[in-house]
């Protein structure tokens, strides 16, 4: 269809003015983490000042870093595993298991998916101090190992998957959970992929709950971490933006690689209803 | 089938077990909770029925923090909005570099909440970079940055959420735009419309279901706004929102949990009367437009 391409020089400053503006914050916390430490964050600073990796190093040896590093990744690899195996598990009853107290089940992942978890971090921390997990990795990983969302995704993934497959294996007399992790398993890998990409990120990302259910230095995560760095005493902005850029670099480089997955993590929840 | 039956349910069990366990039962705790005056390192606690909601109301705290929220979200929305459509629209058809675009419009959507704060912090301060550009264009800004002052810091937030979240939504429009047949457009432009009547008959109300979607997790979402205030302000110069009221009162120094509670129940109607209204709004028949 051949359109009118009067427009099209507008239509380019329009889209490089908005990539120059979603871009800039993230370029000037690459800037400031590799400044000198002791120069101020003026423009002329920004501009001139020499390019160095100390404020990284300085993370690594002097602060705690290494473990808040450690801490994230652990908890996002148990929560996404868990994801992995409980949201295709539950996803699967209820793909292919139809009876009253399944639909009872599918409503409650629907309500959930409509309630505001912020409203929840009273009785939260309430729940992890009786419990005496409050402080622990427990207190950030049980809480999230299954979410609505992903099970949305994978059910909707499983419900495009003909069942013909299960049923042959079940013929040849295949016990349930045989046919569930060894055929179904398998075939819902691009959803699973799509599914702990954006657990992983989530989680990778939580600040709220990690928050308020920890206080001590070995089980705090990345972003707790570097949002109370700042309280301590004047704003050492190098050291802060090279944390931030730890945080973020990782994320950077996942997206780059799998756009795609993410993207299409994105669009499933809006598509479904 | 007994069964098949059974193995539905042990099937199920993680989502009903962590289903009871941290959703229900919170839920149900915390509403209890809201009628006592429960707190962390009180001996005990009594029934106060509908006091700590009667005081809430007359709370100036909270009174501030709801209006700060609606302020937020009746802020933000109708931006990000209307910006992520855009971008939707310019994005919309496959051109050379499209992917690019594309992609790091959406980069602030997967960055860490915390770091963008933190970044926004250093360009909102004093002498930094917005301060400069506002100069540049003959505006004063305010003498200790942005976010010291009560008249910008809630509003620089709000830039910076919108900044944040449109590559989102135009994400979640663009699948929206997808989902519109081509023959639409091409009849349309057989019958002689031009590319406005195109948007306003065709485009807008195909869009209606992506645009309900949209305005209702945009503002289940923007309700619930708390980390930006936390890193950014702490709550001062009039930015303390209703999470943040509840995290307030409820987790720092007095630990009120049955006050914080029932703060939380408030929002938790609010938040479940907008979606309904929202809902009644946009699913009617005929264009608003």
């Amino acid at each position: 269809m051949v359109r009118p391409r009067r427009f099209a020089w507008l239509k380019y400053t329009a889209l490089i003015a908005g990539l120059t503006i979603m871009v800039f914050p993230l370029l000037w916390m690459f800037r400031v983490a590799l400044m000198d430490a002791g120069a101020g964050i003026s423009l002329a600073n920004i501009a001139s000042s020499q390019f160095t990796l100390d404020n990284f190093a300085d993370l690594f040896t002097q602060n705690n870093i290494g473990q808040y590093l450690f801490n994230s990744i652990a908890v996002g690899l148990a929560v996404t595993v868990g994801n992995i195996l409980f949201c295709f598990m539950v996803a699967y009853a209820l793909a292919r298991y139809r009876f009253l107290t399944n639909r009872l089940v599918f409503i409650s992942v629907v309500v959930v998916l409509m309630i505001p978890a912020h409203i929840i971090i009273i009785p939260l921390y309430v729940l992890t101090l009786k419990a005496g997990i409050y402080d622990t990795y427990w207190a950030l990983i049980l809480p999230w190992l299954v979410n609505p969302i992903g099970i949305f995704l994978v059910k909707q993934y499983l419900e495009s998957v003909p069942p013909s497959m299960e049923e042959a294996a079940r013929m040849d007399g295949a016990g349930e959970f045989r046919i569930l992790f060894t055929i179904v398993m398998p075939l819902c890998k691009p959803a699973l992929a799509v599914l702990s990409i954006q657990v992983f990120f989530t989680n990778w990302n939580s600040f709220l709950f990690p928050y308020i259910l920890t206080q001590s230095d070995n089980v705090r995560t990345l972003p707790v971490a570097l949002a109370l760095f700042q309280g301590h005493q004047a704003i050492d902005w190098q050291h802060l933006m090279a944390g931030s850029a730890i945080a973020v670099l990782p994320v950077l480089i996942l997206f780059a690689i799998v756009q795609k997955q993410i993207v299409s993590g994105i669009t499933a929840g809006a598509i479904k209803q | 089938m007994r069964s098949s039956k059974a193995t539905a349910f042990v099937l199920a069990l993680p989502w009903i077990v962590t289903f009871g366990i941290f959703w229900l039962f919170p839920l149900l705790y915390s509403f209890a909770i809201g009628f006592t005056d429960y707190q962390l390192l009180a001996r005990d606690y009594h029934w106060v029925g509908l006091a700590n909601y009667v005081n809430l109301f007359s709370d100036p705290a909270f009174l501030a923090a709801i209006k700060n929220t609606f302020i937020f979200v009746g802020g933000t929305i109708p931006f990000t909005t209307v910006i992520a459509l855009a971008m939707a629209l310019l994005l919309n058809r496959s051109f050379k570099g499209r992917g690019l675009f594309r992609a790091t419009y959406f980069l602030p959507s997967i960055t860490s909440m915390v770091v963008i704060a933190l970044i926004f912090t250093n360009l909102y301060s004093r002498g930094g970079y917005v301060a400069c550009l506002a100069q540049l264009i003959g505006f004063t800004p305010p003498e200790y940055g942005f976010l010291y002052d009560r008249g910008t810091a809630l509003y620089s937030i709000m830039a910076m959420d919108v900044w944040m979240s449109v590559g989102y939504y135009m994400l979640i429009f663009l699948a929206g735009l997808k989902a519109i047949p081509d023959e639409l457009y091409e009849a349309a432009e057989i019958s002689g419309a031009g590319r406005f009547r195109q948007f306003f008959s065709i485009t807008l109300p195909l869009l209606r279901p992506v645009m309900l979607f949209i305005l209702v997790i945009n503002s289940i979402k923007s309700f619930q706004v708390f980390v930006e205030i936390f890193v950014m302000t702490k709550g001062k110069f009039d930015t303390a929102t209703m999470v943040y009221f509840i995290y307030d009162s409820g987790l720092t120094t007095h630990f009120s949990f049955g006050y914080a509670s029932a703060a939380a129940y408030v929002l938790f109607v609010i938040i479940g009367l907008f979606s309904i209204l929202q809902f009644f709004l946009l699913r009617r028949r005929q264009p608003l437009w």
